[in-house]
């Protein structure tokens, strides 16, 4: 299993040398900014293609991703996967966890176990899935499942980053955990190539409020 | 005149007492009512006010129970399941699956929503799954918070106590709502916890009470509200009455989703309170009444312990005004009437001697004499003594009268006689009797002096002297001019009371008193004014000069009588023979 940590990064630096040197001329960025409707960068949302230009097969990605289970957390918190991925999450505490979902995009359950026992759970569907441990009520973690893979994950002003888009018009989106504008009304059409306009997404987020099961003390923490 | 004025002292005392009484007695009464019913309303306005905060308490511990149920029941795995979205319960099971956790904590109501407020499932099957509720407080509160929260709302007319809970999976995945009916049987269980009556009302509807049946339809005919309610301020306790009971109502605000505001009428019955009161009264009535005839028994017998006195001094008073003067009072106290009676006694006696003085000895008795009479000094009974008796006789009286009329004749009469007295009385001597135009006196009787025969010839020397100026007078009036004799007699005589007892007087029985008589009668004879018997001139002392005497013949005397005239008296003064002694001479004794 440790294995597959190294095959990871050692396929994807295969998959651009392979790119780089095939295709040179394949390589659009396509950047922009994600802001609230206070104007100000918005960090950790996903900006990801929704749909792709006719003609335009996406490279091949891995097909696993890892949900871990550290100090009676999900790490990462928010993990964006493309469908079809099969997500590990192995616990890594001394205590057993109940990882369950019930949402609509994956619903699945993972009965008490400790380590690497759980097998790996395949999201299949475009989607959120939030991610809860059944006796620890604070424990929460978000798999967006996105369709393609292209995506990037903003900085903390809110910057953003498609590279190595084949030319064509794409249909970009965007999400955040807070966000109060539906990923579906976020959809942007836009042109990639070596003039690629920057692309803004405006959202309007809620008020982050503490986790109603995080009150009072946590447990052993 | 008022009726109080004219009315007896009894009576006055009698209706002052009564009054009084009564006055009294009902001024505590009302006093004490008035205090009473204020610290009754005081009392039960606090425990009302108690009431409605122990009924705050209640609904709010009604609240947190049913949070606390909602949260353990929210934090179910099982629940989480059958609520969450990707569940694929079809509804009569999830209706099944909500009525079981209903069942499971005893809750009146018992809902299931999606995260936005969408009902998926009712325990009672009263509402369609898919009926949007997000408006309903307080899921409307918690879609806003994410938090669970309570509130009381009305649904279809019914008064509920509701929580919502967020069910989190993690996140919200859903709303449970949990509700407990605020009715009858609630209301119900809170008067016997609280002891008062309860009823759940707004301005448009009644919700719950604690009243029965006919209770209820007479406070609140067919539901409505009167409006009376409305009057008084929340907070504030008013009097309601329902049939004859009185109860004291407070309305207490309940904070509530509703379209108006709501309120706990909480009712105390007020004569309910003042029942122990009401008894007391009727106590204090009844210790009143019998205080009240008490106090007239004691007015009645304190006001005839002063009256009756009061009317034996006036009845004995009108006896005495009548000269019944043996009337006395038997008084046997030392208070102030027994003193009114004690001195009316006195003064009663002290009438009585003086009119038994009067009736002994006529009006003209000198102080001294009346006191010796008084003290018992003198005995009436009779004994022999030596008196000195004078007659006095007016000389042609019988031609005077004819002269003069009656009136004017009297007028002159008591003139002299008034002279005669006060010589008499100078001398103390006793005037016996008037004899039409002259007297008779007694000096020795009943009071003894040493010189009674100096005295009454110094009386008659002073009759002499007054007459002269009288007569002065009476020719300044064109009056006639009077002459008079007098006899005076010196002897043994029998003294004491004579007469019968309505006529008794004092009188003194002898010879002596004859030969006064005669005596006086010789004036005429010797042309004398004064004349002594021989027996008299021999006590007369020094100081008198005696003048003709002669030895003449008595009616009725063997041997006959020797007189002397006396022509005056000068008293001796033995230390100053240089002054020039007063002299008592009888102008009349020189004049022949």
């Amino acid at each position: 299993m440790h294995q597959q940590k190294f095959l990871f990064p050692f396929l994807l630096f295969l998959l651009g040398v392979a790119l780089l040197t095939t295709s040179p001329a394949a390589g659009a960025t396509v950047s922009g900014r994600v802001v609230g409707s206070d104007g100000k960068g918005v960090a950790q949302a996903i900006v990801f293609v929704q749909a792709l230009p006719p003609g335009v097969t996406p490279p091949p990605v891995s097909q696993s991703a890892i949900m871990d289970q550290v100090n009676k957390t999900f790490v990462p918190g928010l993990l964006p996967v493309v469908a079809g991925t099969e997500v590990h999450f192995p616990n890594h505490d001394q205590i057993q966890h109940h990882v369950y979902s019930f949402s609509r995009t994956k619903s699945f359950e993972l009965p008490l176990y400790k380590g690497e026992e759980a097998s790996p759970v395949v999201f299949d569907k475009a989607g959120v899935v939030k991610v809860g441990c059944n006796i620890h009520d604070w424990m929460s973690g978000i798999i967006l499942v996105l369709p393609t893979p292209y995506y990037a994950v903003t900085d903390e002003g809110g910057q953003f980053t498609l590279q190595d888009l084949p030319p064509g018009a794409y249909t970009l989106a965007c999400w955040h955990a807070l966000s109060q504008v539906k990923v579906e009304e976020t959809v942007q059409q836009v042109q990639a190539d070596e003039n690629s306009p920057e692309v803004k997404f405006t959202l309007s987020l809620a008020t982050a409020r503490p986790h109603p099961a995080i009150r009072g003390a946590r447990g052993d923490r | 005149m008022s009726w109080w004025a004219r009315s007896r002292l009894r009576s006055k005392i009698f209706c002052a007492f009564s009054a009084l009484i009564l006055v009294v007695s009902l001024a505590v009464l009302g006093f004490t009512q008035f205090i009473v019913s204020q610290q009754v309303q005081a009392t039960l306005r606090q425990e009302l006010l108690t009431t409605g905060q122990v009924f705050q308490g209640l609904l709010q511990e009604q609240a947190e129970r049913l949070r606390t149920n909602a949260a353990l029941l929210a934090g179910d795995f099982a629940l989480k399941k059958v609520v969450a979205p990707a569940s694929d319960y079809d509804p009569e099971t999830l209706a099944s699956a909500a009525l079981n956790y209903q069942q499971r904590i005893g809750v009146d109501l018992l809902w299931m929503t999606d995260e936005n407020g969408t009902l998926r499932a009712d325990a009672n099957a009263k509402k369609t799954s898919g009926t949007s509720v997000a408006t309903l407080s307080p899921l409307a509160e918690a879609l806003q918070s994410g938090e669970a929260t309570t509130a009381i709302t009305a649904i279809e007319g019914k008064l509920f106590q509701l929580v919502a809970v967020p069910v989190l999976g993690p996140d919200v995945i859903g709303f449970l709502v949990l509700g407990e009916e605020i009715n009858d049987a609630l209301a119900q269980q809170l008067e016997k916890d609280t002891g008062s009556r309860v009823t759940f009302l707004s301005h448009a509807q009644l919700f719950a009470a604690s009243w029965g049946p006919l209770d209820r339809e007479r406070l609140f005919p067919d539901g409505h509200i009167p409006a009376m309610l409305w009057d008084s301020q929340p907070n504030t306790t008013m009097l309601l009455h329902l049939a004859s009971e009185r109860f004291l109502s407070l309305l207490v605000p309940i904070a509530a989703h509703l379209p108006t505001p709501l309120f706990a009428l909480v009712q105390r019955s007020y004569d309910t309170a003042l029942a122990p009161f009401y008894d007391l009264r009727r106590r204090i009535l009844g210790v009143g009444a019998g205080a009240i005839l008490l106090a007239l028994a004691v007015s009645i017998g304190l006001a005839n312990g002063i009256t009756t006195p009061i009317q034996g001094l006036v009845t004995s008073m009108h006896e005495i005004l009548r000269g019944n003067f043996q009337q006395r009072l038997r008084v046997n106290r030392q208070d102030e009437i027994g003193f009114l009676a004690d001195s009316f006694n006195e003064m009663a006696a002290g009438l009585e001697k003086g009119e038994q003085i009067k009736d002994t000895f006529g009006r003209f008795v000198s102080h001294d004499v009346a006191e010796a009479v008084l003290n018992g000094h003198i005995p009436l009974a009779g004994e022999r003594r030596e008196v000195t008796i004078l007659f006095q006789d007016i000389r042609g009286f019988t031609s005077i009268s004819e002269k003069l009329d009656p009136a004017e004749l009297l007028r002159v009469l008591n003139q002299f006689f008034t002279e005669v007295v006060a010589a008499v009385e100078a001398e103390d001597g006793v005037v016996k009797q008037f004899t039409g135009d002259g007297a008779m006196v007694l000096f020795g009787a009943p009071v003894a002096h040493d010189d009674d025969p100096a005295r009454a010839v110094r009386a008659a020397l002073g009759i002499v002297h007054r007459l002269a100026s009288l007569n002065a007078r009476l020719r300044a009036q064109n009056g006639p001019l009077l002459r008079i004799g007098v006899g005076i007699h010196t002897g043994e005589v029998v003294a004491g009371r004579i007469g019968p007892d309505e006529r008794v007087e004092y009188g003194v029985v002898g010879d002596p008193v004859n030969l006064a008589s005669r005596i006086e009668g010789l004036t005429k004879e010797m042309q004398a004014t004064l004349l002594v018997s021989q027996i008299t001139a021999a006590k007369l002392g020094p100081g008198f000069t005696l003048g003709r005497s002669a030895a003449l013949a008595v009616k009725g005397k063997e041997k006959p009588i020797e007189v002397v005239e006396v022509l005056a008296y000068e008293p001796v003064v033995e230390e100053s023979h240089d002054e020039s002694p007063s002299l008592i001479v009888s102008p009349s004794l020189t004049d022949h």
